[in-house]
Order: structure tokens, then C-alpha cells, then sequence
């Protein structure tokens, strides 16, 4: 009986629970459109001038609007492994420092051929290779300035591709499940899963990576492993992450009850905006570390009010073998 | 839970009554634990077809299965660190016996038949000493335990026998748990994993180790080739953004060797495999659940081939190459060069997928 009640709910309530064509042209479409348009502004900027004074504007624009779009990992942007290319991180080896100081000791000319460029290591290819040449500047400047031109080249041809891809083919795959050749998308299960997914994995992101590599354990923080510390932008990741994905659940899953989760995710960004620790070194300061490890947990606490007020009403469990661990 | 007497019925009908052969059951080819949309737990027979041939009820979460060589019965164990497995009727559903582990040992979710599918090998660990065993357990009287011999290392996760022959492989993870902590991992800085080769009578005839760097590179699943090749598949306990390849190969008396991945790939898959098959003379395949992706390696042209699947992780040979089952309740079909969508069932597929009838 239980079980029949169940398989009912699960089958008619599932297709009104959720707004795809809200959730692509309100929330998708607008960022790969913005994240398009900073990354081309920032490319044209560096060829008129690339002193880091003048660059630096337009790198803190793309790279906002990059992550105000990381969180989508379904569709384009996996296919083209675009995660790993644009923001290469975690880094433990620093395979970008390496990628970055092996093209410039060598003068390699492949900075001045974009399709040679589009196959080089992804960590050289970046967000975080352009920041490493912003921060710290090698001598030879002409070719820093070559090199970074072509990182800003080639981040605004897959800004273009990928926008591009949304707003034809991909873009109507995504709001036609379950129709005649939609090999991606069966149902629209398939759908709510994919942006379900995508929520909870940057969750878990932010709360493992972002926050958790820099803290570390009390005894031993890692303050140099926060992300984008050259250009103070480890906080910033995660302010507008955090808004990213309460954008995305309010677009697509509007019609949901989500009272915990939204307390939740307003708490965490209230945390996050009142941290005034840009590059998160207060994990190594007693005193300051403190309010770190409270934006953490209240990074952890969105999980479970996510997987209550919208995987359960959808019939989601995520990761029944990925969690399980053995 | 069973009453004695009726514990005792079972034992003694699982001796008397004729057993029934897999042709019976629907000719299953594959086997899987699952939770269906109750969320009740069920042992589950495939078809080649990834049609279900039959499914019965579990009274817990499973980890992986074992099926019987000729006798339609399967052996599924608890996830560790459980201290019972339940063999299973798969023509009734009934339960035919109830394995509980003896007083310090618990089991580590794996056990393997032997040849003649007299005796089945389960993978320990004795609470005591953390030292990991090998129970063993007499078929024909009903699953009576016959005794126990060492793994040759700690945490021993899968069995498998080696095709053709009396020898099994043991994945010893290397990781220490006790039953106290749940699953707690105690022993990181020292742990040293090894895959052993062994006999019935507990006879070690290799010992396979990773270099000391690597030593963190737990062993858990492996699959044998027919000339006794293993295929091995690792889970990397230090940072997962700094793995070494979790795949392996061992070959007989030549140590095991790590198969070489791609980095772009390796930094999206946590350091960790869920499960590895092979699926061909020179072919195996692997899967990366908290990735996403199954991996098919063939070492003749040292080519491989990655699929995105979200939360795939069962993966056995098949007449059509190999299946791959995942939490979303698909199967797939695994040929030369592609994964295709074969069936969709309304169950999340645990761990493992169990080819019944292997070589």
C-alpha cells in the first residue's frame, strides 16, 4: 500500500515541480550571455593594453561571471571539459605554476596560434594562469603579454561557444525531455536531476574545497591553499556561488515549499558577506579561524534542507553509490 | 529474525531439497543488490537483455552478491562492517540460511566459491588483531562454517578465484576499521595494501605490493583474467587532487603495476573506483562513481575509452562485451567502442554487479 502511494506521487507530481524553460532563460542563458560578454571585453582590453592596472578590472569581471556560471556542469560546458579549463583547482602539484613558468622560459610561440593554444595543458589555459601572470609578473613582459592575450582569447571562444550551444541546440534539448532523439534528457527526471546535481555538487565543493582545503585542521591550516588568494578573490567564490545556487533552486524549483533552505542558504551568504577575510588567512589566526569554521557549517546545514524540501519531494537521492564509499 | 527451530529447518531444507538450476530462475545472467522506490532493499537477477528476471526482498543494504556455479542460489553480504550474509533461493526467494560471522569477526562484504562451488571463501576482518581473514563455508551442509585461515594482510575486501584453478585473489585494502568506529579509518600513515594469491588450504603462492609511495593506494575490487592476470582497482587515501592512477594490473610473479590514467580525467574522480571487470582476453572496465564515469581499458593497444554516467558503479562481463548498472536504476551495455542505454528499472542498482556462471 505504502509503496503503491509512493509510485503514484512519484510519477504525477514530478513534471509540475519543476520550471526548465525558467530555469534556462532566466538563470542559464542570461549568465553564459554575461559570462560572453565580460570574457570578449576582458580579450579586447589586453590588446590594447596589458598592465596590470588596466587588466585587472576586466579579469575580476570574466572570472566573476565564470563562476556565477561554474555551477551549471551538465550539458556544453561538460562535454568540453570547460571546469578543468577555465579555473584548474584544486592545484596541490600547482601544475599551473609549472605549466605557466615552463611556456615562458622557453618563449614557447604556442601563446601566438590560438588553435595550438586550445591544446595545451588546461592549467596553463585559465583563469588561474592569467592570474599567476597578473600577480606575478615574469620578466620577459611581451611575452606575458602574448601569453595572456592568448588565455583571454581562448576563454572568450569557449564563453561564445558554450553560450551559443545554449541558445540553440543544447538549449532546446534541455526543456525537451523525453521527446524523439533526445538521447541526453530521457525524461524529465533525467532534467531535475542534472540541476539537482548541480546544486548539491557545489555544495559539497564549497564546503570540502573552497573552505576546507585552507582550513585544514586547527594544528595545521593551509591558508596558501585558498583559491584565487593571488588576487583576493577566495571569498568572492564563494559570496557568489552561494548566490548562484539559491538563484538556481529559486528558478527552477520556485514551486517547491523551501522555507529551511532558503534560511539556510540566507544565513550562509550572510556569514560569507560579513567575513571581511577576502583570501580566508584568518584560518591560521585563532581568533579569526572561528568565523571560518561557522561559514563552514553553515555551508554544511544547506545540504540536508536541500535534500528534504527538493530531492525528496522529486524522488532524488543523490549518490546512492557515490556516498557510499566502499 | 529467524527462531532456532525454524533456522534449523532452513539449514537442513537447503541440504535436502533438489536444488534448482539458473535455467529455472529466467536464465539470469547478472546479479545486483538494489533499493527500489519504497525503499526497501532487494537482490535483484538481470537478464542479458537487462531485463529483470526475478527479485527478492532484503532485509538490509547489500553490498555485493555472490552466485552459486550451478545451483540457483546466491550468497549476499551485508555492507561492512556487517556479521551476517543471507543465501538466497533465487527461484523462491526464500531464505535458505542465515551465515552469522563467529564471536571477533565481521565481514567485509565479498566471498568467492570455489571450483567445484563446494566451498565459498568470505573476506574478514578479526576484531581483535585487525589482522584480516578468510572464512570458510561448507556448502553442502548448509553453510556451515569449516574454519579460517589469515588473508596475508589487513582489510581484505574482494575474492575472486582465478579462472580454472583452486587460487584466489585478495584485494588486502591495507586499512584498518574496528567495529567501535563504524568505519573509521585507522591506521592511514602505515597502511602498506597487497593483492595475495591463495589456496583453499590457505597456502600464500604470491604477494603483490605497491611501491612505498603509493602506500596509501588502497586495494578493493579486482577481476581476473583467464591466465591469471588481475585487474586491480584502488582507492587513494591522501589528497584527492594529488592520486596517482587508482587502476592496476598484477601478473603472476611480476608484481602489480599501476595502469596509467589521464590527468584531466584522474582530478575529477576523487581517487576513487567502485568496482572492475573484465570484459574481454586483453580488456577490462572500470568505474568511477563519485566521478561519474566508467573507464574501459584495452591493454593490447594501451587505448582506453571514458563514458559519463552519473552514479555508475556496478560492472560485470557480458555475451555483448559488459554491463554497468547505476543509482538511477539503468543499465547499460558496454561493446568495442561505446555505452549504450539497454534497460531503465525503477530501483537505485547498489555497488556491485555479479556475473552468474563466470569461467
Amino acid at each position: 500500500m505504502i509503496r503503491g502511494v509512493v509510485l503514484c506521487l512519484a510519477m504525477v507530481a514530478s513534471p509540475a515541480l519543476a520550471d526548465f524553460v525558467q530555469a534556462r532563460d532566466v538563470h542559464i542563458l542570461p549568465r553564459y550571455a554575461a559570462f560572453a560578454d565580460s570574457s570578449a571585453a576582458l580579450s579586447k582590453t589586453l590588446e590594447a593594453d596589458c598592465s596590470a592596472d588596466a587588466v585587472m578590472p576586466a579579469y575580476h569581471a570574466a572570472y566573476d561571471d565564470w563562476i556565477r556560471v561554474s555551477h551549471i556542469q551538465f550539458g556544453p560546458a561538460e562535454a568540453r571539459g570547460v571546469a578543468l579549463s577555465m579555473s584548474f583547482w584544486p592545484d596541490p602539484k600547482d601544475r599551473t605554476g609549472r605549466a605557466v613558468a615552463m611556456l615562458v622560459a622557453e618563449t614557447d610561440p604556442v601563446v601566438t596560434d590560438a588553435a595550438a593554444f586550445a591544446q595545451v595543458s588546461v592549467a596553463a589555459q585559465g583563469f588561474p594562469a592569467l592570474e599567476r601572470l597578473l600577480t606575478e609578473p615574469p620578466e620577459d613582459a611581451a611575452y606575458a603579454c602574448d601569453f595572456m592575450q592568448a588565455i583571454a582569447t581562448f576563454i572568450a571562444d569557449v564563453a561564445r561557444d558554450l553560450e551559443s550551444e545554449w541558445r540553440n541546440d543544447f538549449g532546446e534539448t534541455f526543456v525537451t525531455a523525453g521527446a524523439d532523439g533526445n538521447r541526453t534528457f530521457q525524461s524529465d527526471a533525467d532534467v531535475q536531476r542534472a540541476l539537482f546535481t548541480s546544486v548539491s555538487t557545489a555544495l559539497e565543493f564549497l564546503h570540502d574545497q573552497r573552505l576546507g582545503r585552507p582550513l585544514g585542521t586547527f594544528d595545521r591550516p593551509r591558508p596558501k591553499r585558498a583559491e584565487a588568494r593571488r588576487s583576493d578573490r577566495s571569498l568572492r567564490h564563494i559570496v557568489l556561488t552561494l548566490a548562484s545556487l539559491q538563484d538556481l533552486v529559486d528558478k527552477s524549483f520556485g514551486d517547491l515549499q523551501t522555507p529551511d533552505l532558503n534560511a539556510a542558504f540566507e544565513d550562509a551568504i550572510a556569514r560569507a558577506e560579513t567575513l571581511e577575510d577576502p583570501t580566508l588567512a584568518g584560518v591560521a589566526d585563532p581568533a579569526r579561524r572561528f568565523k571560518v569554521e561557522v561559514l563552514q557549517r553553515a555551508v554544511r546545514d544547506i545540504r540536508p534542507a536541500l535534500m528534504n524540501e527538493v530531492g525528496a519531494p522529486l524522488g532524488i537521492s543523490a549518490g546512492f553509490n557515490s556516498l557510499d564509499g566502499d | 529474525m529467524l527462531s532456532r527451530r525454524s533456522f534449523v529447518g532452513s539449514a537442513v531444507a537447503a541440504t535436502m531439497v533438489p536444488a534448482v538450476s539458473w535455467a529455472e530462475v529466467g536464465s539470469p545472467t547478472h546479479l545486483s543488490a538494489a533499493r527500489n522506490v519504497a525503499g526497501q532493499f532487494e537482490l535483484l537477477g538481470l537478464q542479458r537483455t537487462g531485463d529483470i528476471a526475478f527479485k527478492v526482498p532484503l532485509p538490509a543494504r547489500g553490498h555485493a552478491a555472490v552466485a552459486h556455479p550451478n545451483r540457483a542460489e546466491a550468497v549476499a553480504f551485508a555492507r561492512r562492517p556487517g556479521t551476517f550474509a543471507l543465501v538466497i533461493d533465487c527461484a523462491t526467494g526464500a531464505l535458505l540460511r542465515r551465515m552469522d560471522t563467529p564471536p571477533g569477526r565481521h565481514f567485509y562484504g565479498h566471498g568467492a566459491f570455489s571450483l567445484d562451488g563446494l566451498i565459498l571463501l568470505t573476506t574478514e576482518n578479526d576484531t581483535e588483531t585487525g589482522e584480516g581473514c578468510l572464512g570458510l563455508w561448507d556448502v553442502a551442509s548448509g553453510y556451515v562454517r569449516l574454519g579460517e585461515f589469515p588473508s596475508n594482510g589487513i582489510g581484505p575486501h574482494e575474492i575472486v578465484r582465478l579462472p580454472g584453478s583452486d587460487r584466489f585473489a585478495v584485494a588486502n585494502g591495507g586499512i584498518h576499521t574496528h567495529p567501535s568506529s563504524g568505519r573509521e579509518k585507522l591506521n592511514l600513515d602505515t597502511m602498506r595494501p597487497n593483492l595475495t594469491i591463495v589456496d583453499l588450504e590457505g597456502r600464500v603462492w604470491d604477494e603483490a605490493v605497491l611501491p612505498l609511495e603509493l602506500h596509501q593506494n588502497s586495494l578493493r575490487h579486482i577481476a581476473a583474467f583467464s591466465d591469471g592476470r588481475v585487474a586491480c582497482a584502488f582507492q587513494w587515501q591522501g589528497d584527492p587532487f594529488d592520486t596517482p592512477s587508482i587502476t592496476g594490473l598484477y601478473k603472476p610473479g611480476r608484481g602489480v603495476s599501476l595502469v596509467e590514467m589521464n590527468g584531466d580525467l584522474l582530478h575529477r574522480l576523487d581517487g576513487y573506483a567502485g568496482s572492475v571487470a573484465v570484459l574481454g582476453p586483453n580488456r577490462f572496465g572500470m568505474t568511477f562513481p563519485r566521478g561519474g564515469i566508467c573507464q574501459t581499458f584495452d591493454l593490447d593497444s594501451a587505448g582506453s575509452a571514458a563514458f559519463q554516467r552519473d552514479d555508475i558503479c556496478g560492472i560485470a562481463p557480458a555475451a555483448q562485451g559488459g554491463l554497468a548498472t547505476d543509482g538511477l536504476g539503468r543499465v547499460h551495455a558496454i561493446s568495442a567502442d561505446r555505452l549504450e542505454p539497454l534497460a531503465r528499472h525503477p530501483v537505485a542498482f547498489d555497488n556491485h554487479l555479479i556475473a552468474i556462471n563466470p569461467v
